[in-house]
């Protein structure tokens, strides 16, 4: 009987397959599944793999074969409860991703919208002048915000503050102000280059959205609030929702903004660097790359990233965002 | 079917053209074979210690074996002064072709070359380039590289090769050899070495009537100390003859801050276990000098902060200083880079050799405890061969003998005594071989460098003529053959490769104290609590000593 | 995405002045900070404070860096336009490759019916919880396994990067093209689909002009991911690219940073001119007559 259960079942797989295949939509899938494969599960099972074992120094040859089991991760875990310094870290991370993440969705969303109400080279100006960050090398873009929140008088800030005549020495933003002084800079840092992303989506939804709408609006009599409360924000639903979580699962995970100016001394050690860059500086501080522990940590980065991801999704009612296609005839 | 006929239509196309693709990239690499020959391949030539002897045997061997060209690349990177660690090969190179040429060899070697800013990301580079075959033929790089290098056997043992050569190996000064070793055997030849003096301002120490008589020497007898240079910078500030006493590196302490473990009788290295060692004591009383300077006012507070470009260097450079903790090559930076602001002019300039010779005196590093002879600490670079080298050439597997004897020899070339002078000149790092240190002060010799008149490969010679114009003449001369010296009182940072994290934990409880955050006792403890939560670190470093109760300073 | 849809008729001057006035006193730290910088490629010093003497106008750096040097004595050459030319060939292959996976697998997404539908795009938004770190170790092992024989790496490592970075933005443009494509009214394709075209032409001739600014957005985004790629270049690709050759050259301690502000600005120019240009592409928007 079972087997019989199990011969239909089957064949309803192997059926299902082979209508998939057969669908219009395998054609616009192909590529992709192809893509995904290769360069995302292949490479995360084989990632997950390595963390099972001392690879160093890029030696895959040597060190495949030496399997350690959970050494890796018993590694992991025991820097993290012994290092005296964790807790300000864990902190600085929740901060850092809350505010920032407030910052990169409302700033993004309110760029498009004021751009939205601008003339048109005005408007053109202003996205170009806020993309600049994202278009910046990493490293020219942590000198410039060095040079910025330097804590002598050859920063920035400080020099225009003192021309101001509104202090009189120079403050040590990132080193002396604990632990706002830090939060503020990797915060800023980061948050300009994170709003650019929404103000793009979020415009180019906007650009999208058929013009009558608005000219009826107007002609009604609308006022500009009125038309972003009723007509603007409704129809970004789904992009504030997608912007919302890409942008958290990319705070999650990132630490090249900030890597520079802790190395560089701008922002206190402990308050200045997050999960991810002290995971990155774990692995990668000594003369020899660990890259086993740095998988290691990598994977436990990614379940919680995955676990919040799925959070997100629910609080912010992705089963509802995705409508049933009605493209069939 | 619409969907059937779109499917093979895109889908017959796509096939069409990866077929024709995969023809093509066939044929290519079909006819790029060289067809295997018959005759019997050279493998291998013995060495005999006479380089042109040798030279000229492995040339023949290659051109018997049908190689026409042989293509190398060397990468390597630091300051802007110190390119011979890419030409000393082009170099190199160039020499060993004219000696094929004249001997009727039609043989050539090329060489590409990577020259970057940071040493490290070239190591980072070779790691993992190495396993894709893209790692460079030689790179040089810090000595404290060969522990790793060599344990995963991505650089080549070079004891064989110089069991040959032992008369060459001779000429280099022992330490540094000690320096290229790793589990007894050699894997890397030494390309340069630097010092790290104390600078001091002449100027500012006649100011406040302090006599700098003899000064070296007293340092290096252990004579004067630490005590004695904070009581000489509480002087200078009294007297207001300059804002600061003292001035050093910011971000991290390695190197030139492990100095102070040394002065007061620390280690960091147990050579018996290969184990590293926090020696508490030496750490301990480390971390109280420098906070004292602080507390004081006679060092800065951020100092772990500031920006090389516009405070150090000027500061420095402006006599707002006593003293700096510095390196030979920043005698030739002062030079070639605009820090110095002209009072007559208020313009920012480089300092001219006349200047720098006028205002800054050199010593030792003084050492903490009386009697106790000051020291001075040194980051050899190494010439270091790919233990694949030569395999972007033909027939690698058969003849890879025989192409790492090339490589081995073109190293071998590269330390001529000119090549390494040259290098010396230009940078400010020291010479590594007794005989290059012979030819600096060979005036005639330099005279001719000067003046452009050495034969050396146009490419070389068109690349480095306008630093020497900037820093060859007989004040610069002097200075380098005055510091040679220090090296016998040198030491070295261990070659674990945990050090590195160690070194870090040194800077992160530095700037804590420097900034008033933590006791030095209190460092001391968080650097123990660092060091036992980290596995790797804690297998690996021995903890001794104890915090002493009374001590005090000065 | 600036262009079409604007507020015509009817628009109060002074809102748009408040407007105006607004984002530019937010924007303040960005138009010092990257003038500074512009300011600094022009100096002989880094002009970092308001302090006059510190900027010392000369065109030296860009000279210098036009010539791929690091110093104004020492260091060596390189040849700055083959570095450029390489970023640009990643930068352009990725922006290509996403912007042709990302419009088709979200068109998929968004119309097309299948199993698994839910799934699959639960499963994109989830792999960007896999950032390009955690996943190098792994693609470096593939590029090992495929590696050819030496006189086809450097070809191979091109392609190579171009298709795993490309990769990587499949999920942010899968997303980002479903939400363009879910704003366009059925009707417009059951009209096509029932004159007989096929769904890829559908796909191709009428969808796809309607979400140019979705497009524009891809393409710009697909263009930042290449052009500014650090990982991925540096381990797999044998040629260097604009970015990791500013990166191996900025040491705080020796490098001649005005030369590296002229070295960062320039880098911006390439994705302003990208910019600019895909801003054109998209300036008709197709006002098909479908009252929302």
């Amino acid at each position: 009987m079972t087997r019989e259960v199990l011969g239909v079942a089957k064949t309803n797989l192997f059926s299902k397959i082979k209508d998939f295949i057969r669908s219009d939509a395998f054609i616009f899938l192909f590529p992709a599944i192809i893509l995904i494969i290769v360069f995302f599960f292949i490479p995360i099972v084989v990632s997950v793999y390595m963390s099972f074992t001392p690879l160093k120094n890029w030696n895959i040859a040597r060190y495949i074969h030496e399997f350690v089991g959970f050494e890796n991760y018993w590694r992991f875990f025991y820097m993290v409860t012994h290092d005296p310094t964790v807790r300000p870290i864990f902190i600085t991370t929740i901060v850092f991703i809350l505010v920032t993440l407030a910052i990169n969705v409302l700033g993004g969303l309110g760029l498009a919208i004021a751009t939205f109400f601008m003339g048109e080279r005005e408007a053109g100006s202003t996205q170009l002048l806020w993309l600049l960050p994202r278009m910046t090398p990493i490293a020219v873009y942590s000198m410039i915000w060095y040079y910025f929140f330097h804590g002598s008088a050859i920063g920035t800030l400080n020099s225009i503050l003192m021309s101001l005549g509104i202090i009189h020495k120079p403050i040590d933003w990132g080193q002396s102000i604990i632990p706002w002084g830090p939060w503020l800079i990797i915060i800023f840092v980061n948050g300009l280059v994170g709003v650019s992303y929404g103000m793009i989506v979020f415009t180019s939804a906007i650009s999208n959205i058929p013009k009558e709408l608005v000219i009826a609006a107007r002609v009604d009599g609308a006022s500009n609030w009125s038309i972003t409360k009723n007509i603007l924000i409704p129809l970004l639903k789904w992009h504030i929702v997608y912007v919302t979580t890409w942008q958290m699962l990319s705070l999650l995970t990132t630490y090249d903004h900030i890597f520079l100016l802790v190395e560089w001394g701008l922002v206190n050690r402990y308050y200045g660097t997050t999960w991810a860059l002290y995971i990155y500086n774990m692995a990668f501080t000594a003369a020899e790359k660990d890259l086993g522990l740095a998988a290691a940590a990598g994977v436990i980065l990614v379940i919680v990233g995955a676990i919040l991801g799925l959070l997100a999704l629910k609080i912010l009612g992705f089963d509802k965002m995705v409508k049933e296609p009605r493209g069939d005839i | 079917m619409t969907y059937y006929r779109a499917l093979s239509k895109t889908a017959g196309i796509v096939i069409a053209i990866i077929i024709i693709i995969g023809i093509a990239a066939g044929a290519y690499y079909y006819l790029s074979q060289k067809p295997t020959t018959t005759t019997k391949l050279i493998t291998f030539v013995p060495l005999t210690g006479d380089f042109n002897k040798d030279i000229i045997n492995v040339g023949k061997a290659l051109e018997h074996d049908g190689i026409k060209t042989v293509q190398l690349s060397v990468w390597s990177g630091g300051d802007p002064n110190s390119i011979m660690r890419i030409y000393g090969i082009v170099e190199a190179a160039y020499r060993i072709n004219n000696i094929w040429k004249q001997n009727n060899i039609n043989v050539e070697i090329k060489v590409s070359t990577r020259y970057v800013s940071n040493p490290n990301d070239v190591y980072e580079d070779y790691i993992n380039k190495w396993s894709l075959g893209q790692a460079p033929d030689i790179m040089a790089n810090g000595y404290t590289y060969i522990a790793s290098l060599a344990s995963e056997g991505y650089i080549l043992d070079l004891t064989p090769y110089l069991n040959n050569y032992t008369s060459f190996l001779n000429q280099f000064y022992p330490t540094l050899i000690n320096a290229m070793k790793w589990n007894g055997k050699i894997y890397g030849i030494p390309q340069d070495t630097e010092a790290r003096p104390l600078y001091i301002r002449k100027d500012v120490a006649a100011c406040a009537g302090l006599n700098l008589a003899g000064l070296a020497d007293k340092i290096k007898n252990g004579q004067f100390t630490w005590s004695d240079l904070y009581k000489w910078a509480l002087k200078v500030k009294e007297s207001g003859c300059a804002p600061w006493g003292l001035i050093h590196r910011k971000g991290s302490a390695h190197p030139d801050l492990i100095q102070f473990i040394y002065a007061f009788g620390g280690k960091l290295y147990d050579e018996k276990t290969g184990k590293l060692v926090f020696d508490k004591a030496a750490v301990y009383k480390w971390f109280v000098v420098e906070k004292t300077f602080a507390d004081h006012g006679l060092l800065p507070h951020d100092m772990m902060s500031w920006d090389w470009a516009k405070q150090i260097h000027p500061t420095v450079v402006d006599g707002k200083t006593l003293a700096f903790i510095g390196g030979t090559w920043h005698w030739f930076e002062w030079q070639t880079k605009a820090y110095y602001t002209d009072p007559k002019t208020g313009q920012q300039r480089p300092l001219t050799a006349e200047e720098v010779h006028k205002y800054f005196y050199y010593t030792l590093f003084p050492s903490g405890i009386k009697g106790k002879p000051g020291l001075t600490l040194s980051q050899p670079f190494a010439w270091m061969i790919n233990s694949k080298a030569g395999e972007q050439n033909p027939d690698y597997d058969k003849l890879k003998d025989l192409y790492h004897e090339l490589v081995f020899l073109v190293v071998v070339k590269a330390s001529d005594p000119d090549i390494i002078a040259i290098h010396s000149l230009i940078s400010g790092h020291l010479p590594v071989t007794k005989t290059a240190a012979e030819l600096i002060k060979n005036q005639t010799w330099v005279n001719e460098l000067k003046n452009l008149k050495i034969k050396l490969a146009p490419e070389v010679l068109n690349n480095i003529k306008n630093i020497i114009e900037k820093t060859v003449n007989p004040l610069n001369v002097q200075f380098l053959a005055n510091v040679t010296y220090m090296l016998e009182y040198t030491t070295f940072t261990p070659k674990h490769p945990q050090y590195p994290k160690l070194a870090s934990l040194f800077a992160e409880a530095l700037d804590q104290v420097l900034r008033d955050k933590m006791t030095p006792a209190q460092a001391v403890n968080f650097i123990v609590e660092k060091i036992n939560a980290d596995p790797d670190l804690k297998k690996s470093v021995e903890i001794v000593g104890e915090i002493p109760q009374n001590w005090t300073f000065p | 995405m600036s262009a079409g849809l604007r507020d015509i008729e009817l628009r109060s001057r002074k809102t748009e002045i408040l407007m105006v006035v607004t984002a530019l006193m937010f924007s303040i730290p960005l138009i010092l900070g990257y003038g500074l910088l512009i300011l600094s490629s022009f100096s002989k010093e880094m002009v970092t404070n308001l302090n006059p003497k510190d900027f010392i106008p000369t065109l030296r750096n860009w000279f210098l860096f036009f010539e791929g040097r690091t110093a104004v004595f020492g260091g060596i050459r390189v040849n700055i336009w083959h570095i450029v030319l390489n970023t640009l060939i990643v930068a352009l292959g990725v922006s290509f490759l996403v912007t042709l996976v990302g419009s088709m697998t979200g068109y998929a997404v968004s119309r097309l019916r299948f199993s698994g539908r839910k799934k699959f795009m639960a499963l994109l938004m989830l792999l960007h919880a896999f950032p390009g770190s955690v996943m190098v170790v792994g693609i470096y092992f593939l590029y090992l396994m495929f590696l050819p024989s030496y006189q086809m790496v450097r070809l191979y490592s091109f392609f190579f990067v171009i298709v795993a970075r490309a990769s990587l933005e499949i999920p942010m443009a899968t997303w980002l093209m479903k939400g363009f494509f879910d704003m366009i009214p059925w009707e417009v394709e059951w009209a096509a689909l029932v004159d007989g075209a096929s769904r890829f032409k559908v796909w191709r001739r009428i969808i796809l002009p309607m979400v140019k600014p979705g497009v524009a957005a891809v393409m710009l985004f697909g263009f930042l991911a290449g052009w500014m790629d650090i990982i991925y270049v540096r381990t797999f690709l044998v040629d260097q690219t604009l970015a990791t050759w500013i990166e191996s050259n900025i040491n705080a301690e020796y490098s001649y940073l005005p030369l590296v502000a002229a070295a960062g600005t320039f880098y911006l120019l390439p994705t302003i001119i990208f910019f600019l240009l895909a801003q054109r592409l998209i300036f008709t928007i197709s006002a098909t007559g479908v009252k929302g």
